[in-house]
């Protein structure tokens, strides 16, 4: 579905991802792991349009879209929540999860979308018209997630969704990936929480220093020594 | 009994003035919130919306009404134009020194359009006698002027207009995003390029509006523009930068304060009055009397 490869991206003089290439299937929960600085988000980025790639080429559903403007992966069918999560502060929860459906001109479904996001995530519907800029940081990677979905997207790109959630939110972010993995929406997940993600995901790949280093199925890389040392904490 | 009637008059004077202030500076508010560039060109757009209401009126024969929104639509598609042609390029080749380059690139299409005027309509003034005749009393001891009362109803209609468009629907609201977030609104799938450079035809629009509804009061002349200029950066200064709701207010402010330097000191020292005040608000309140902190919105 989406395909990677050797790609090249720089900031500036810098090189931060160094001939990557992989292979995303449709229906598949894909993990990227790496330590910090690795360049994970370097590389969502650049799928997003958000960075330009240097070299190489990227395709989506058959097409070419290596470089393409953000806003036109959208409307074929991509979402980013970004690290940074990037909602709108001075909007209400409401009209952030409208903007996730600005894409699609169908009223029934964006009414559609808003109450699967509102079932997922209740504690949305009850702050709906609350402003982003004032909700906890919890509340805010839900509703970065939830506006995500707004589009129907075929897939999510996720950097780092659990980042400074609680252990109960956690556990509903992972929870909510499940459930979106049953739904047929292909998943690309960056995590800190490499134990739980291993357990959701099929298949990761191990990013570190700009190159892939490591690839292959979920229990595979869990009982690879390597990874079990790096980020399980088990010798 | 005479001191109250005279504070009114002042008030509804200043009210009449402020209103068209207002329309001016939201629209140089929207393009400073949204494509954060410092117009220094705004007020020629007001000039060309005061001359295409004068060619709708004597050449093409339209009524006051149909001419006013005739020079609002060709200052939209002129506002298109420029902004392709001059702040497009630009953001597409580098960002950096994004504001001080905008600033220069105003104040450049600012000459060109005040000499490109000059040079095909030459420098005389054009103005037409009336648009709607006659005079009200509206609880005032002097009559004013109903097209004056004409232009300041239009300026509020033409604000409350495009408070609901920015309010209610998808493309406003998408005009919001990029204003809070660019990434953000474009990873929603918002056209950046496209918010842009309509943003920046609407707020010509809003100008020329302005211009044209006081064609009548002021007749056109290529440098009419720097007035106007002036005054929606004092109300853009005094209630802090890229926020709509505030510029209404400012406009009010900016509009009693002139009105009162001229009662009280005479034609002239409106400027001088109405700045003093405002630099002195600002030592109180620095960033202006509507900024909230951290949060930046066109709309609030
Ligand atoms: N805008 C930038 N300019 C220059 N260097 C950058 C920029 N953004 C990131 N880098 C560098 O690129 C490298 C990869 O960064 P990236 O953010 O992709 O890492 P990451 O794997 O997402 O890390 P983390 O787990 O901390 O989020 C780092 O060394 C970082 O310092
Ligand atoms: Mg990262």
């Amino acid at each position: 579905m989406l395909e990677i490869r050797q790609l090249d991206v720089s900031y500036g003089y810098l090189q931060v991802i160094w001939g990557v290439s992989l292979k995303i299937n449709e229906g598949e929960v894909v993990a990227i792991l790496g330590t910090n600085g690795a360049g994970k988000t370097t590389l969502l980025k650049t799928v997003m349009g958000l960075l330009t790639a240097s070299q190489g080429t990227i395709t989506f559903l058959g097409e070419e879209i290596t470089n393409l403007p953000t806003f036109k992966l959208i409307k074929r069918g991509l979402s980013f929540v970004s690290e940074e999560r990037n909602l709108f502060p001075a909007m209400t929860v409401f009209e952030n999860l409208i903007l996730g459906a600005y894409t699609v001109r169908d009223k029934k479904k964006i009414n559609d979308a808003l109450e699967y996001v509102f079932t997922l995530f209740p504690r949305l519907a009850e702050r709906k018209n609350q402003l982003a800029g004032t909700m906890s940081g919890g509340e805010r990677q839900m509703l970065a997630i939830a506006r995500g979905l707004m589009h129907g997207p075929r897939m999510l790109i996720l950097d780092e969704p659990s980042m400074g959630l609680s252990p109960m939110n956690v556990e509903a972010v992972f929870e909510t990936i499940t459930r979106l993995r049953s739904g047929q929406t292909t998943i690309v997940i960056v995590e800190q929480n490499v134990n739980t993600t291993l357990r959701i995901a099929d298949r990761a790949y191990v990013l570190e220093q700009g190159r892939i280093v490591l690839e292959g199925t979920s229990a595979e890389l869990r009982s690879n020594d390597q990874v079990r040392e790096m980020y399980l904490g088990i010798c | 009994m005479e001191m109250l009637q005279q504070s009114w008059d002042i008030i509804v004077t200043a009210i009449l003035r402020g209103g068209l202030y207002a329309l001016m500076a939201v629209g140089l508010s929207l393009v400073f919130g949204v494509m954060n560039i410092a117009n220094f060109s705004h007020g020629e757009f007001y000039m060309i919306g005061s001359y295409f209401a004068f060619f709708g009126i004597t050449e093409f024969k339209f009524g006051p009404l149909p001419s006013i929104i005739f020079a609002g639509l060709a200052a939209f598609a002129i506002g298109m134009i420029v902004e392709r042609g001059v702040f497009n390029p630009l953001r597409q080749k580098s960002k950096k020194g994004w504001l001080m380059n905008t600033f220069l690139l105003t104040l450049g299409v600012s000459i060109i359009m005040q000499n490109g005027v000059r040079m095909i309509w030459g420098s005389r003034y054009r103005g037409v006698t009336q648009f709607w005749p006659g005079r009200t009393k509206i609880f005032t001891s002097m009559e004013i002027a109903n097209d004056r009362l004409v232009a300041f109803i239009i300026a509020m209609i033409t604000i409350t207009l495009l408070w609901y468009f920015l309010t209610y629907t998808r493309t406003g609201r998408a005009i919001r995003a990029v204003s809070q977030d660019e990434t953000g609104a474009s990873l929603m799938g918002i056209d950046l390029n496209w918010i842009h450079t309509l943003t920046f035809a609407l707020s010509c629009m809003l100008a020329a509006i302005a211009g044209a509804s006081l064609l009548s009061i002021n007749p056109a002349f290529p440098t009419m523009g720097v007035n106007p200029l002036y005054k929606s950066w004092f109300v853009l200064i005094l209630v802090g930068m890229g926020n709509i709701w505030g510029s209404i207010y400012g406009g009010l402010i900016v509009g009693l304060l002139e009105t009162i330097s001229i009662y009280r000191f005479g034609a002239g020292w409106q400027d001088v009055i109405s700045l003093i005040i405002i630099i002195l608000i600002l030592l109180v309140k620095p960033s202006g009397l509507f900024a909230k902190k951290g949060v930046k919105s066109v709309l609030e």
